[in-house]
């Protein structure tokens, strides 16, 4: 599933070019997590106003 | 209004959309500072430190070059120099260039700046590929000095009856008309013998360059290394 890192140079954006799972991994981390985060507090806003 | 619904309400979408645009810009700029570190040439002090670079300097033209598996990475890496036996270059063995193992840092610069300037202006990309930009009616450059074909007992080093790859390869672009390749034959560019030798200089400078393994299957494509 998580295959060696074997990259000439280190990089961030080596070991996020390792294969699908890293990538959906950090996608996920960054954009699906601050939407939940986000929608929950969009959620209270709304209640909060009625 | 009762029970509004956050997916039909635009906060909940800007926010996200900042979000995810901010973070981008971010990471686009990170990453345009990270490529520029990893793509900018070595120098000869490098290569005589025995430092890997991923352009190694101009004047990797002095060292034997190979293409080999390199069983950790999954695919062939160019080692310059011999092998360590672990997959790294030893940067030791050196490989006569027209005659010279000993290009000074300067001319070996010089040089590839004409071959440079000589496949801008005779637009080889027109037909060939270099390092991944280039259209593929004649076949790839990237790694054209490791095919085999140009080497010893080589079917197109034999053709120009030379002793040598790099100048069986000058020749060949001086005069690709007067040699029978395939369908798609060669036309004659006006390539002069300096330009040749600028231009068999870069085609070598450009194999030591590890692109992770492009193009993929350069190894195993006819004629190419471990080629049948």
């Amino acid at each position: 599933m998580f295959e060696p890192f074997t990259d000439v140079v280190p990089s961030f954006f080596g070991w996020l070019n390792q294969g699908p799972l890293t990538l959906t991994i950090f996608l996920h981390t960054v954009i699906i997590l601050p939407m939940i985060w986000i929608y929950y507090q969009e959620k209270k806003r709304l209640e909060n106003e009625n | 209004m009762a029970n509004k619904s956050v997916w039909s309400d635009n906060r909940f979408w800007q926010r996200s959309a900042a979000w995810v645009t901010g973070f981008a810009s971010v990471l686009l700029i990170w990453l345009t500072f990270d490529t520029s570190a990893q793509i900018s040439m070595g120098n000869d002090a490098d290569l005589q430190n025995g430092v890997t670079k991923r352009v190694p300097g101009p004047t990797v033209i002095n060292y034997k070059i190979t293409y080999e598996m390199s069983q950790k990475r999954g695919h062939e890496v160019p080692i310059i120099g011999g092998n360590d036996g672990k997959g790294m270059s030893l940067f030791q063995e050196k490989e006569t260039f027209f005659g010279r193992d000993d290009w000074s840092e300067e001319e070996a610069a010089e040089l590839l700046h004409l071959g440079k300037l000589g496949t801008q202006a005779k637009n080889c990309m027109n037909c060939h590929t270099l390092l991944g930009n280039g259209a593929y009616y004649a076949p790839d450059l990237t790694k054209a000095w490791l095919d085999p074909a140009w080497g010893p007992n080589g079917s197109m080093q034999a053709m120009t009856g030379k002793d040598t790859k790099e100048e069986a390869m000058a020749e060949f672009l001086q005069h690709p008309s007067q040699y029978p390749t395939h369908e798609r034959m060669m036309p004659n560019l006006g390539i002069t013998a300096e330009e040749a030798k600028g231009i068999v200089a870069f085609l070598k400078h450009m194999s030591s360059i590890d692109t992770n393994g492009f193009p993929r299957n350069f190894a195993k494509i006819q004629g190419a290394v471990h080629g049948k």
